[in-house]
Order: C-alpha cells, then structure tokens, then sequence
C-alpha cells in the first residue's frame, strides 16, 4: 500500500468515499468515480496529514460535485483545520456530520480523539461538548484545541 | 593514462606461436630419437643376421673340405701313407689344391714332412714354403689348438691344419690341407653397404676388405669383444668409433670352427642415412608448420587485438574526457559485449555529465533566485511608526513560497504573510509576483480587501490556477490604532493583548473572523475584511502552516500543542517583539536540532509599542 488510499462504497445514489494516508501533490482524485451521486459521504477518519498541494488537488475534485450533498464524517484535526481555514475546503453546500476533536492530560500526558456527533455534540452555531473526558487512568482530560479556532466552522 | 608497455598482440603472437614450436621440437627430437634408436636396433639385428649367416656360410664350407679330408687322414694314419683311392679322392676336389703330412718330431723339436697330395708335383712345398719360418709357429699353433686355419695376405688360400694321431701308433701328424678359398673370399669382399670380417683366433683378418686383410681388426674397429675373452658368447653387436672418429655399429657371430669369427661394421652414418632424411623432411615439416602457424597467429591476434585496441583507444579518449567516443566492435564474443557495455557506459558517463553539469546550472540558478528572492524580504528587524516588527524566515530549499514583507503608506503600516501552494522554485517565482503586484499596490490608497482582490488577481494570471497562495493581509492605522485585516485562507494570526496576568491559551485570541478563498483559485474572488484594535502593548503573530510542521531528528512532529505551548512562553511577559521572536526561534531550534525542514516557514510579531521612530524599509 502506498502512502494514499481510497475506497468508493456505492449505495445507489448514495456513496461513501473513505480516504487513507497522505493527501499531497501525488493523489489523483480523479480515480474515485462518483458520477451520477446525490449524496456523497467523505470518511476522513484514515488521513494523517494534508499539504497544500494536496489541498489544491482536493478542491478540484470536490468542486466537480457541484449539486451533490457532501457530507465529511469522522474528520480529524487536520482536515478540520483546514475547513475552519480554507474557503471552499467545506463546499458552501456540505456540512460537517461528526469529527475528532483531541483531549490531552498535561499530568499523565494521555491523549485521545473524542469524536463530536451533529446532533448530538454540535449542531449549528453550537457546539456541546461531552461534561467530561476521562482518560485510560479515569483523570479529566482537556480539550487540546484553541476552541474559538477548532469550533469556527461551527459558529460561523 | 598509462600507455600499454608490452602489446597483448605480441603476447598473444608468441603464446600462439611459441607452444606450437616447443611441442613440435619436442615431438620431433622425441620422434627422431626413437626411430634413430629403431633404426639402430634393426641395423644390429640385421648386420648380427648377416655376420651369423656369414659365420654358417664359412662354417658349411670349411666343415665341407675337412668332411672330404677327414678320410684321406684316416687313411694315411692306416695305412701310413695316402693310398690310391686317397689319390684318386684328392684328384677329384678340385677346391683342394693339396695335403701335407707333418709329422712331430720327437719331443717336438720339429716336424717332418711325411707325406703329400698334390695337383702337381712339388706344389706342396713351393706353398708351404711361403710361409718361410713362420710356417713352424704356425705348426706349433696347431698343435696347441688342434685345429686351425691360417691364410697369407693377398692370397685366397687356406691352410686347414688339423691335428691327429693314430691308435695304433705313437706319431702325431699335423695334416695341412691347402684349399682355396674364392668362394668365402667372394663373400667378404661384396660391400653392401657395410665390411665383413672373417677373423681368425688371433683377432687378423683373413677375409674382409682387400686393404684390411692380415690386420688386426682390434686396430681398426675398437670392439671390447675383440680383446676381451668370450667363448660363452656366439654373437653380440657394439656401437664403436673408429681410429677415423668414425661411429660404427659393430656385429659379431662365431663361425664354430677353429677360432674363427665373422665381424660386420656398419656406418653408422649411412645406416642412419633415412633418419637424416627423416630429420630433413621434418625440418622442412616444422618450417612450413611454424611459418602457417605464425600466419595463423598475425591474423587470429589481430582480429582478437583490433577490438582490444580500439576500446584501449576508446578508454584513452574517454580518459581525455572525450565521452562522446564511441567503439565499433561487431563481433558477438565476450569482447563484442564488453564493447557494447563501454559504449553504454560512456553513454551513461555522458548522460551523467550533462546532468551533472545541468544540475550544477540549475543549483547555481536556483542560488541566483534565492540570493533575487531574499531582496523581497524586509529587514527582519524593525520599527514602523509605533509598531515594533521582527520576523523570520527559512526557506526548506534554496527558494521558498513563503513572503512576508511590511511598509508604510500614507497613516498606515501594511503587513503582509503570504504561502504559496508547495515550495521551491515554482512557489517562490510566485511569491515574486505577488511582491510585484505588492509594489503596486502599495501606490494605491486601498483597503486590505481590495489589495487582495487586485493581488488574487495577479496570481490568477500567472499561475493559471495551478499555484495559488493563502495570504493574511493587514493594515494598522497609525492614528486609530486600529487593525483591518482581509484573510484570503492562510493561517490566522493570534491576536495577544497586553495583560498584567500570565499569558494562557484562552488569552491567544485568532484573527478568524473573515476568511475568503485562496489568492489565483478564482481570478473574480471578493475579499471579506474586518477591523480589530491593537491597542499599546498589544502584538499580533502572523506565521505560515510550516512552523507547525517542523519535525525532530527522529520525525516527530512539532504540533500545534508545543507552538501554542512555544508561543505562550515567547510572550508570557509582554517582551517587545525581538524578544518574542527570538524565544520562538530558540524554542523551535532547539526542538528541531538542526533537522531539514518539512515546508518554509516563517513567521513575525508586530507590536505596538507607542512610539513612533524612522521608518527604515
């Protein structure tokens, strides 16, 4: 397996996309054929970074969805980053359905991704999360993000 | 190059030359000895048959005239005188020319003609008489020996003298019988190619060749077996050289009657005659031989070296840095293939040259644009109006797509951070020309939003939407102290307000609050821009997404939580912003340890300081 992977799940109309791996200048997006789907699910749960280049190529393919819905799921922090900073990374027509966000125990120096579920953890201009986030050894756990620039894709 | 000391040709000459010669000399001195040795062999055994069919031949004749003489000797020791019929007998032996009668005398004081058989009268006497007084030694003789036989030089008589006495009386007789020996002289003077001898106990030649006849053969031909005492031994052959100095091969056969013996010499020399011719034919042989084999050796050697000369040729053009030789060797042996593989090999060097010399070209280029690309930046330390500024910059290779850069206009200080797509030489030529468009720009009295609208649209055109650029574009109002900023998707600054607390996550406020899309995605983009106060000791850190990707020396990622942990430390006491930056720098040095960076970065801290000083740009 190369450093980049994905996987097309057709559902009829409906698909999932699940990416693994590194997204940068040598993806080819062009490969996943989604023609013809009205609903397109993106599982971002495999990637591990993204570069610019890789940004670039995913704005490409994504605007070649036009009317389709998008939907990301299991988003973690780098591609969260990148919606809450690039315009267009989020088509102004796709939203956010769940997403990791990193809790950290500066004492113990556990971390762990808890994932936020729309509906459940956020919703529209409102993010709730969980009461609290206890580690492997039961100590509270920190949200690990700057919560105005994590959550901005939320509130704006 | 070293020149070639001793060609392999020549080697190859020789080898094919020299082993030919030395196993055909070899074979030849083994060839000739062997049949020399041969031949040898058969000339013993032949002369060593023709001596004992001599021998038999002397042998068969004497026996015959002492057979026909036994009876007259029988009948004169019975009768004491030859009788008729002894005469008649005699008359009709024509080889038998006579017969004395001697007899002993008394204590063999002397001896005494008793009787005679004669073809003529007194023929007898007149021979025997030729002997003169040799004739009573010669009778002693045959006393001791019993029998002999005696011949005079130059005469092919012979003396048969045999000894006997009667039963019946005390006397002893000495018969001579007197025959003439042309037959046997006949024998041993025919010359086929080599002597014979009849030799007599004395070792003198009775028979042989005329001039040799009454010599000692022992004078002549050396033989041991002629001084030495062999009565056990019939026959024999020697190899001898003669008083001439000349090698004779020598054979021998006791005749069996007397003492009497039959020597033959051979030359050795002519009897090795076809061995000579042998050896000269095989000269000849070996010349022809050696001659096509040296032929044969020019031509192989050189068709095997002409290859071998022009890749030595070859090699010694390359060695002078001509690459661009080539060898023309056609043929399909090891040689050939080692051919192709040189020319390959040149053309790889050639190739490797090119490349070498175009990737020194490009390197100088790309040394060229970084040495072009570092006059876009500012001083990276600096005051604009109340602003303090201090910044940084490290490109990942010789050029980077990062910019930041700060300058007045009019009440305003503009303070721009850019990243453009990627890095290196495609992203740096962009960052060029968005410091151009940027040089513009600057004339116009616009607002952040529409500097980025005209720089978008710059990018746009240049790059075709295949580079694009986030891009943080500010500008601080001298005398409002305010802050309008446009974000065309790039990193948000933190905004950090002066404070008398300790410095904590939550004070580290983004500058999110517009984002638009990225500079040459879209060439008709409308930039959003919003407006903060950035109040006396206030500082704002703009930095590009390749801070947060610098990596230790064993590739662990910076992150977001150790700049913001770096970022807090830098500023926990509101240090003017040289200060900031270089705790930053040493917090994310000594993280990195010297390790290559994954993407540019850079980064710089405006504060407002309050008061105002020279503007140096």
């Amino acid at each position: 397996m190369g450093k980049f992977d994905s996987m097309v799940d057709r559902k009829g109309t409906e698909i999932l996309v699940s990416l693994v791996g590194v997204i940068d200048e040598d993806v080819d997006f062009s490969q996943l054929n989604v023609a013809g789907a009205e609903k397109v699910s993106v599982d971002f749960s495999g990637v591990k970074s993204i570069n610019s280049c890789g940004i670039r190529e995913w704005m490409k393919w994504i605007a070649l969805l036009k009317t389709a819905e998008v939907t990301y799921v299991k988003c973690p922090k780098v591609i969260i980053d990148q919606i809450n900073m690039v315009d267009g990374f989020l088509p102004s027509n796709g939203k956010v359905e769940s997403f990791y966000v990193p809790y950290y125990n500066e004492t113990t120096g556990f971390e762990k991704n808890v994932l936020f579920r729309y509906g459940v953890d956020f919703k529209e201009k409102a993010v709730t999360p969980p009461a609290q986030v206890l580690d492997d050894q039961g100590q509270p756990m920190e949200m690990d993000v700057l919560e105005a620039k994590y959550f901005r894709f939320i509130n704006k | 190059m070293v020149a070639n000391k001793f060609s392999i040709r020549y080697k190859i000459l020789i080898l094919l030359t020299v082993i030919p010669i030395a196993a055909l000399g070899i074979y030849g001195l083994l060839a000739v000895k062997v049949f020399r040795d041969d031949k040898i062999a058969y000339v013993f055994d032949s002369s060593r048959n023709i001596s004992a069919s001599l021998a038999t031949q002397v042998k068969i004749q004497l026996n015959s005239v002492l057979g026909t003489a036994k009876f007259l000797l029988q009948d004169y020791l019975l009768q004491g005188q030859f009788s008729t019929l002894s005469q008649k007998l005699f008359e009709n032996e024509a080889q038998v020319e006579a017969v004395g009668v001697f007899k002993v005398l008394a204590d063999r004081k002397g001896y005494t003609v008793e009787g005679r058989l004669e073809k003529s009268k007194d023929l007898f006497d007149s021979i025997w008489a030729g002997w003169g007084p040799e004739g009573v030694s010669i009778l002693d003789t045959a006393i001791q020996k019993k029998r002999l036989v005696k011949k005079r030089i130059g005469d092919d008589q012979l003396f048969l003298l045999e000894v006997a006495s009667s039963p019946n009386r005390p006397e002893v007789f000495v018969f001579v019988i007197v025959y003439r020996g042309s037959e046997i002289k006949d024998v041993f003077s025919e010359n086929k190619g080599m002597q014979a001898f009849l030799i007599d106990h004395e070792g003198k030649v009775l028979f042989g060749p005329e001039a040799d006849e009454g010599i000692a053969l022992s004078a002549k031909v050396p033989a041991s077996f002629l001084s030495r005492d062999s009565k056990t031994v019939t026959q024999g052959a020697e190899a001898v050289r003669d008083s001439q100095k000349k090698d004779l091969l020598v054979s021998y056969s006791k005749v069996g009657f007397s003492d009497l013996m039959v020597v033959t010499a051979v030359d050795q020399n002519r009897a090795l005659i076809a061995t000579k011719i042998l050896v000269r034919k095989s000269g000849f042989f070996f010349v022809v031989m050696i001659s096509f084999i040296v032929i044969l050796s020019l031509l192989v050697s050189r068709s095997l070296t002409e290859a071998l000369t022009s890749l030595f040729l070859a090699t010694r053009k390359v060695s002078e840095g001509k690459f661009d030789f080539r060898v023309n060797v056609k043929s399909n042996d090891e040689i050939g293939t080692l051919a192709e593989n040189f020319n390959l090999m040149a053309r790889e060097v050639s190739r490797l040259l090119a490349q070498t010399a175009e990737k020194a070209r490009m390197e100088n280029e790309l040394l060229t644009a970084k040495t072009v690309q570092e006059t876009l930046f500012p001083l990276s330390k600096n005051r604009v109006g109340p602003l303090g500024i201090s910044g940084f910059y490290e490109p990942s290779s010789e050029c980077g797509g990062d910019w930041w850069h700060y300058c007045t206009v009019g009440d305003r200080a503009l303070l721009w951070i850019g990243d453009a797509t990627g890095h290196g030489a495609p992203a740096a030529l962009i960052t060029s020309a968005a410091k151009s468009a940027a040089t513009i720009i600057e004339l116009l009295d616009v607002t952040p939003a529409q500097a980025l609208e005209l720089l978008n649209r710059c990018i746009y055109d240049v790059s075709k939407g295949q580079i694009m650029m986030t891009f943080f574009l500010a500008a601080f109002d001298f005398k409002t102290s305010r802050l309008t900023y446009a974000n065309a998707s790039h990193e948000a600054p933190f905004l950090i307000r002066k404070s008398n607390l300790p410095l904590r996550r939550k004070d580290l406020l983004s500058l999110n609050e517009v984002t638009s899309p990225r500079l040459g995605q879209a060439r008709d983009t409308k930039y959003k821009e919003t407006t903060v106060d950035l109040e006396l000791g206030d500082m704002v850190f703009l930095y590009t997404d390749g801070v947060l990707d610098i990596q230790s020396p064993n590739s662990q990622p910076w992150g977001e939580r150790e700049f913001l942990k770096a970022l807090i430390q830098a500023n926990v006491d509101s240090p003017s912003a040289d200060v900031s930056v270089a705790r930053f720098v040493e917090a994310f040095q000594a993280f990195r340890q010297g390790s290559s960076l994954i993407d540019d970065v850079t980064f710089f801290v405006v504060k407002n300081e309050g008061s105002e000083n020279t503007v140096k740009i």
